[in-house]
């Protein structure tokens, strides 16, 4: 054969290679909202699934900023047929989705497909991704609020029970008590809380409320009956931890990670995704002995806010997703699932419960300590309107900020809200 | 020379056809659908229903639409005029110096211009942070109590202020030095020949020989503040948005929070009207003065 025959051949048998391993392998577009420490893991576990696929799926991964850009883009793209084909997602931000019409039903079909059942879910958490009986997401964990504390400071002043965790953990008395003993035992702030901002607080707050049996949305209405009372309970509560100096006032997030890692604050109330940061530094052998439980019963009954990362897939207008990319999608999803012990490292607890009721995920500390709170879990109400850096947040954090830390009467804030929230 | 004004014309519009084709498309266009859009009741994306006036007159009411132009007006009271005068003093000082040590304090003045915003916004929010500041530890030391500055509804538009005219001054400064340096040296001297102290040099000499720049600086000053949105929204995160709303923060919670296209659409034309109005006052009224002077 003459040389520029040999050529063709072999330019056209390359090319059919290609074609053929193009076409072989799916890409899967996959934006997400988790920077930070967690979103350091969450790399990890796409580049494992990678590894595990290779040739076949591939997921191209773009971490976005969290919050209102994160949401804006996704809308915004959606209706011109650019948006991903999975994403994460907060539960509490799939109300204003649906409504918004950019997310994909998961339907019972897809859900065996994936080799998941709603039954591998808790209920709550199941219910905090349906909307009027229609899956929208699948969750991939759930992230609460829990207490941090610092077991040398607590020992000192004599509040830290045999089993190694606080005393004083029952009512609101006690608790109270707990605080001003370590605060007489030399400790500036007992508990540092994120008081500086009124959107963090809402967790706080939520789960506060949800003690005493309380809801923020009756139906349509906020703060129905006697939930307005139950809210004013839970900001003097707060209001006079401050006031007594058993609070740090002011104290923005990063603030208050720094004052509880010095050692200024003996306790913290923050998300589980600051375990990460703790075993770290512990790690490094740069922390004292520390652990995590679920926060303090100070009303009536155990409650905790928490929310969920779950997985949704966007409806694209125009560029309906391929049936074979939406399988890709699906295997995605699923594995992630089922490999989510790797997550747990992040501080979240995982949602798919073969996950949680492995012995390898009980002997993770302190995870395994709070993961029992998953019985008393709040979601935020199901409201177009709520969910993170939503108006409701808005409206709650610019009076919570003031009242916090004393210079605004728990009445009148509560009084302002229920306006706020109800005319919007 | 003959010149074809016909070709000329030719010529003239293609040059300037692309210019006009992208500011048409990217500016006019979406401009005239914001106003078409202040009419009707549409979400973010997507049309809605037309309500003809109702968005407008609903804005009567708006408890916060009014707090958003108070605020916006006690900001920009507190920035245009200090700003523009603390960056004449500055230009004053630094035209006074020579060589090298000049051109290294402009450049120090000038820096905080070429910053972002986010990265202004870092450098202060740590400055004034409450627990750990280190403008805190000034104030211990002066035996003040501290101040929470960005969550204080006093302090907060007054701080961001400060931060504005901090991070803006620069380019007003280099205005300035450039007026100044177009007055002829002679002038000053035949004033020094005639006995004549600062205050009367500056009041009869580089005052009315700089009105066009300060008029300027001014104009541009004043349509910038009223646009203020960045530094607002930055430092009141997770603070008292509410309580520091300012216009175009108010058209942003509106479109891309709670989801109402037509509302936020209706704030952003009634912002625009009262820019327009603003500045062509502001350019009469400088105009008139200049006449005065003559």
């Amino acid at each position: 054969m003459n040389f520029r025959r040999m050529m063709a051949i072999a330019v056209v048998a390359a090319g059919g290679f290609w074609a053929v391993a193009a076409q072989a392998e799916e890409t899967v577009a996959w934006w997400d909202l988790l920077g930070g420490g967690d979103g350091v893991r969450m790399k990890q576990m796409i580049s494992d699934f990678n590894a595990a696929h290779a040739g076949k799926i591939k997921i191209d991964a773009t971490t976005l900023e969290w919050g209102t850009p994160f949401y804006a883009k996704v809308q915004t793209s959606a209706a011109v047929g650019e948006a991903p084909d999975v994403m994460t997602y907060h539960a509490s931000r799939i109300p204003l989705a649906v409504s918004q019409d950019i997310l994909q039903e998961i339907t019972a079909d897809d859900m065996s497909k994936m080799g998941l059942s709603a039954s591998d879910f808790a209920q709550t958490t199941m219910g905090a991704v349906t909307v009027d009986g229609k899956q929208y997401a699948v969750p991939l964990d759930t992230h609460p609020i829990v207490l941090y504390y610092n077991r040398v400071l607590l020992k000192k002043a004599g509040v830290l029970g045999d089993d190694g965790r606080p005393l004083g953990m029952k009512n609101k008395e006690e608790f109270t008590a707990t605080l001003q003993k370590l605060k007489d035992a030399g400790v500036e702030f007992p508990l540092g809380s994120v008081t500086a901002d009124g959107n963090f607080m809402y967790r706080t707050i939520y789960s506060l409320v949800c003690q005493q049996g309380g809801e923020l949305l009756t139906g349509n209405e906020f703060l129905a009956g006697d939930n307005g009372k139950k809210l004013a309970n839970a900001l003097t509560v707060l209001q006079g931890w401050t006031k007594a100096g058993l609070q740090s006032t002011y104290t923005d997030y990063p603030a208050t990670v720094a004052l509880f890692t010095s050692g200024k604050a003996a306790m913290m109330i923050n998300g589980v995704w600051e375990v990460p940061t703790m075993t770290d530094l512990a790690k490094q052998g740069k922390l004292f002995d520390w652990g995590a439980v679920e926060i303090p019963v100070i009303f009536d009954k155990p409650c905790t806010y928490a929310d969920s990362h779950s997985f949704a897939i966007p409806k694209n207008k125009g560029k309906e997703i391929s049936p074979d990319k939406r399988a890709a999608v699906l295997e995605v999803i699923s594995w992630m699932d089922k490999h989510s012990l790797f997550w747990a490292t992040a501080g979240h607890i995982p949602a798919y419960k073969p996950v949680t009721e492995s012995a390898e995920y009980k002997a993770m500390q302190p995870n395994a300590t709070y993961s029992t709170l998953t019985a008393n879990m709040i979601f935020d109400p199901k409201s177009p309107k709520a969910g993170v850096a939503g108006p409701i947040f808005d409206i709650m954090s610019n009076y919570f900020v003031p009242t916090l830390n004393g210079e605004m009467d728990p009445g009148e804030a509560v009084k302002s809200i229920k306006e706020e929230l109800n005319s919007m | 020379m003959l010149r074809n004004s016909r070709t000329e014309r030719l010529v003239a519009l293609v040059l300037v056809a692309p210019f006009l084709a992208i500011y048409l498309l990217a500016f006019v266009y979406p401009t005239v659908q914001m106003f078409r859009i202040s009419f009707t009741d549409a979400p973010l994306i997507g049309a809605g229903q037309w309500v003809g006036l109702d968005n407008y007159l609903r804005l009567d009411n708006d408890p916060m639409f009014r707090r958003a132009v108070w605020n916006t007006a006690y900001f920009v009271l507190m920035t245009v005029v200090p700003g523009t005068f603390i960056a004449l003093l500055i230009a004053l000082g630094v035209s006074r110096l020579k060589g090298r040590f000049q051109s290294i304090v402009l450049a120090l003045f000038f820096l905080p211009y070429i910053l972002p915003v986010s990265v202004v916004y870092l450098i202060w929010d740590w400055t004034l942070n409450f627990q750990f500041g280190i403008a805190m530890h000034v104030l211990d030391w002066l035996g003040i109590p501290r101040v929470p500055v960005f969550k204080s509804r006093v302090w907060f538009l007054p701080a961001v202020a400060g931060v504005t005219i901090w991070w803006t001054a620069g380019f007003s400064i280099l205005l300035f030095l450039a007026g100044l340096r177009s007055i002829p040296a002679e002038i000053y001297e035949a004033a020094a020949l005639d006995n004549s102290t600062r205050w009367t040099t500056f009041r009869r000499i580089t005052w009315p020989l700089l009105w066009p720049i300060t008029s300027l600086v001014f104009t541009i000053q004043l349509i910038l503040q009223l646009k203020i949105f960045d530094q607002v929204y930055l430092f009141s995160i997770g603070g008292r948005p509410n309580d520091n709303m300012v216009l175009v923060y108010y058209v942003f919670q509106k479109a891309f929070q709670q989801n109402q296209g037509g509302r936020a659409a209706a704030v952003a034309v009634t912002l625009f009207v009262l820019v327009v109005v603003v500045s062509v006052l502001q350019f009469q009224l400088l105009r008139f003065a200049e006449r005065q002077r003559r």
